[in-house]
């Protein structure tokens, strides 16, 4: 039976999102080659509207194609009021998504990656004991809905992540990142070289007096910055009356050198493709510019809520969830200030590279406070050593309504994050035992 | 399918493979507050094969396509082929078994409308926000899943095992001003619908603790002995003690084996602890384990000392031990790992008056909120708590967290209670990413020592 005829006759409104998904995995624990996994998924779901009520099932045996539509049907007799419809067709920007190169590459070549990334930190830090997880997959992804629409796409992600824990004594030094790309990235080593330039850095171990200092958040670091932003630029929380930036569009809440973009579209990207999760396409949404809040991100069902559109960015966290709204690619904007000359200015200060426990506690109102995992002391616009045992806390919406400069370099860190240097002149560090 | 598979098998090349299919079906209907907030039914079918090559090691592929079960084994050989284990993987002897193991059921969930499952927690969840003008939020959840699951390897085993679970909870928030409280009740049973109807019971409960929280005070911090109810003392012995007797955990880390080592003394002699995955109907309850050893009864603590341990059949090898059914995957997406069971501190012979009736002052603390181990070392939050006082259940307490070391404080344990429970609760047991695996805990009420309780 076709599912879509069978839910043509049932519903007034049906979507149907057919996934497949072969991911290729290779991990090294503790620099040993431990598993070698291939997983292939497969399978379909469903979101209907009955009555004027959303459904949702999913299904991964082919076989049970007419119990699937039952189930959801079922639970769109006891579903949300729907105040929206199904994508329409619409044509969707070119995203370039999926390379041949990172689709074929055989595991012996992830296996052979892997000992070069080994390769590059354990001579310089013998004692490392590194987890490396090398994953690339071939997702395809096709959504029909009564309206016409039929969109079929495909990527290519490749992911590595790198997590180093160097322990001395009671030394513990624990760096993670992470590279992720959907087409062949030729310098897929340069995040494991910044890894290893932080270790080198951390060998020399300073002091500095707590206090409030001017604080300058490395782009790992700009994450401690930005989860509270992707939560409050989030339209599922505005429209639950939860982000502090709720009805405050056209407002300048941040300082005119704070620009954040959400963008989907950019070619080759973790989190690119031509459409969203719910077929509509994918586009750079502008959510603050020069300080002034431009508007959030939806999906199609929080965009009738709110009386606004889709933003495209629906995303499912797999098949078995429905989809919510979610960031794309997450961009603070570089600014004008060459990196050397915000550096040069700094007399005394930090360099966040990155934080503990990032995303815990009442992030969403913009509150947020961490141990720092790695930080460094900069004296006189050098930067002279590791500090240990500080944290820094404070809220984004106080903090980021003054920025003493942003820099011209950036760079792509955990995968779906674009960040500068960020430099705020006047922020507390507590020590240990304050 | 059997002919399938057996064929797949067949052809393999590595010196071991493995094939593991499931199929299941979960419902699950959430209320939270006055709205519903979930109500709908997922199938998940789908595969895995493991491949053993001795010298390499193991590969592994799963997939939702059943059609080409050779491939996949093809698959996951190529995937053994590149691993390279630093000495060969022995795999500890289980002796092949053919058998077909069936769910019984009274009323068989899967039968029941989605109307009728979503009437349940509504009810539930109706009996908490109406207990008490206090309550400003609830939750209640009905789940149910049914799984049907084969195994087959290449020494013969072929097991085809059913595998039901109905669970509902209730979660209550009450609130006075700025004090805000907490508590949770839930149940679970594999024996069909008709257990979790009446549960009133189990909601009110749960609105009640909260309520009743409203007007405890923080308990005073202080050395004081401590009895501790089924509950508490069931989650106590999973996460401070069972964890670190999963093989994999001991073997791996040269501290924890040294901690570990059998016939070092563990406790009084009162003390016996096991795990045991064959009792019926218990939560944590798998006839075979998924690698096809026969579950059985695994004595940890015997007399108070330390005589076995939980294994796969590769941690056994290595150990030089026979392998304990205790090697479980949550699904077929990933391969097993060394997990408990059931696991239980055995009944003693104190009643719960006698273990009391000579404490001047002490705390009777009951239910788990959650907790953290590291190593010897663990800290639990009871649910709630009252005072003990000469000898008598006195006023509620709360924010009675437990932390101590593992040794001193089952060396502490001095009184064993003869009313020995399992807890049918719903929660599961997450390591590594493999959560929630079903898992079943059971105590009496035990008495310790000396605990260390932190607060004002």
């Amino acid at each position: 039976m076709d599912i879509l005829t069978h839910l043509k006759s049932q519903a007034e409104q049906f979507e149907i999102l057919d996934l497949q998904n072969e991911t290729t995995t290779i991990e090294y624990e503790a620099n040993q080659l431990k598993t070698c996994t291939v997983a292939e998924t497969k399978g379909t779901a469903v979101r209907v509207i009955r009555k004027g009520q959303l459904g949702f099932s999913a299904s991964t045996d082919p076989a049970a194609l007419e119990k699937l539509a039952a189930n959801a049907l079922e639970s769109a007799a006891y579903g949300d009021p729907a105040p929206f419809s199904f994508a329409d067709p619409r044509p969707a920007p070119i995203v370039h998504t999926f390379d041949r190169a990172v689709a074929d590459l055989p595991i012996a070549r992830l296996v052979e990656i892997g000992r070069e990334i080994l390769d590059l930190i354990l001579p310089v830090e013998p004692n490392a004991r590194c987890n490396v997880s090398l994953e690339r997959s071939l997702v395809s992804a096709s959504i029909r809905n009564q309206k016409g629409l039929d969109v079929a796409f495909r990527t290519s992600p490749l992911s590595i992540g790198v997590e180093i824990d160097r322990i001395e004594g009671d030394d513990v030094l624990i760096l993670y990142d992470q590279l992720g790309t959907t087409l062949w990235e030729d310098d897929y080593l340069g995040f494991v070289r910044r890894l290893v330039q932080k270790l080198e850095r951390a060998r020399t171990i300073t002091s500095i007096k707590p206090g409030k200092m001017p604080v300058l958040f490395a782009p790992t670091g700009t994450l401690a910055l930005a989860l509270p932003l992707s939560e409050g630029l989030n339209g599922k929380e505005v429209y639950k009356g939860t982000s502090p930036m709720r009805g405050k569009v056209g407002e300048k809440l941040f300082d005119e050198k704070i620009t954040v973009v959400d963008d989907g579209t950019i070619d080759g990207k973790f989190a690119s493709a031509s459409y969203d999760d719910e077929g509509v396409p994918h586009r750079r949404n502008v959510l603050i510019e020069r300080g002034v809040l431009k508007g959030f991100i939806y999906d199609l069902k929080t965009a009738a809520q709110s009386g606004v559109e889709s933003t495209g960015n629906a995303s499912r966290g797999g098949l078995f969830a429905p989809p919510q709204p979610s960031f794309t690619n997450f961009i603070l904007q570089p600014g004008e200030t060459p990196l050397q000359e915000m550096l040069a200015g700094i007399d005394e200060g930090i360099l966040v590279e990155d934080l503990l426990g990032l995303g815990q506690g009442n992030i969403l109102s913009g509150a947020f406070s961490n141990p720092l995992a790695l930080a460094f002391k900069i004296e006189k616009g050098e930067i002279v050593g590791r500090v240990k045992d500080l944290s820094i806390a404070g809220n984004i919406y106080d903090l980021l309504k003054n920025v003493a400069a942003v820099s011209q370099e950036a760079q792509w860190v955990y995968s779906t994050f674009y960040a500068p240097y960020v430099l705020i002149e006047d922020m507390m560090v507590a020590g240990k035992n304050q | 399918m059997r002919d399938r598979i057996q064929e797949a098998l067949k052809h393999s090349r590595a010196d071991y493979t493995e094939i593991r299919i499931e199929e299941k079906e979960t419902t699950r209907v959430v209320f939270r507050g006055r709205e519903l907030e979930t109500a709908n039914a997922n199938i998940d079918k789908g595969g895995i094969v493991r491949c053993l090559i001795r010298n390499k090691g193991w590969g592994v592929a799963t997939f939702n396509n059943l059609d080409d079960l050779l491939t996949k084994v093809d698959q996951a050989y190529q995937c053994a082929l590149v691993a390279s284990v630093p000495e060969p993987v022995e795999l500890a002897e289980v002796e092949p078994v053919q058998q077909v193991v069936t769910a019984q059921m009274g009323r068989d969930f899967r039968d029941v409308s989605l109307a009728e499952k979503k009437a349940v927690a509504e009810r539930y969840n109706q009996i908490v926000l109406g207990f008490s003008d206090k309550i400003i939020d609830s939750q209640a959840a009905y789940s149910d899943s049914f799984s049907r699951i084969i195994l087959a390897n290449s020494e013969g085993t072929y097991i085809e095992q059913e595998k039901p679970a109905v669970v509902v909870g209730a979660f209550a928030i009450a609130r006075d001003g700025d004090n805000v409280q907490q508590a949770h009740e839930s149940f679970a049973s594999t024996q069909g619908f008709e257990y979790v109807l009446d549960k009133d019971e189990l909601a009110r409960k749960a609105a009640q603790k909260a309520v009743e929280l409203l007007s405890a005070k923080p308990v005073k911090a202080g050395v004081y002995p401590v009895v501790i109810d089924q509950m508490l003392a069931g989650v106590f012995i999973h996460e401070a003690f069972g964890h670190l007797s999963e093989a994999d955990f001991v073997y791996e880390n040269p501290k924890a084996r040294e901690m570990m080592t059998l016939g070092r003394r563990f406790g009084k002699g009162i003390l016996n602890v096991f795990d045991d995955g064959s009792i019926p109907n218990l939560r944590g309850t798998t006839l075979y384990d998924d690698e096809g050893t026969p579950a059985r009864r695994n004595w940890l603590i015997r007399d108070g000392v330390l005589v076995g341990r939980l294994h796969s059949r590769q941690t056994a090898a290595k150990m030089g031990e026979p392998a304990s059914g205790n090697a479980r995957a949550i699904n077929y997406r990933f391969a097993p790992i060394v997990r408990m069971t059931n696991t239980a501190i055995d009944n003693g012979t104190t009643s719960f008056e006698d273990m009391i009736k000579d404490i001047e002052l002490g705390i009777y603390a009951c239910d788990a909120y959650g907790g953290q181990t590291q190593l010897e070392n663990f800290s639990f939050s009871s649910g709630y708590a009252y005072m003990i006082r000469k000898g008598q259940i006195a006023e509620m307490v709360k924010d009675v967290i437990l932390a101590g070391n593992l040794f001193t404080t089952l060396d502490n344990i001095d009184a064993i209670g003869n009313d020995f429970k399992w807890l049918n609760t719903g929660g599961g047991c997450g390591k590594g990413n493999q959560y929630p695996l079903p898992v079943g805990m059971g105590a009496p009420h035990i008495r310790i020592q000396n605990v260390v309780i932190g607060g004002e």
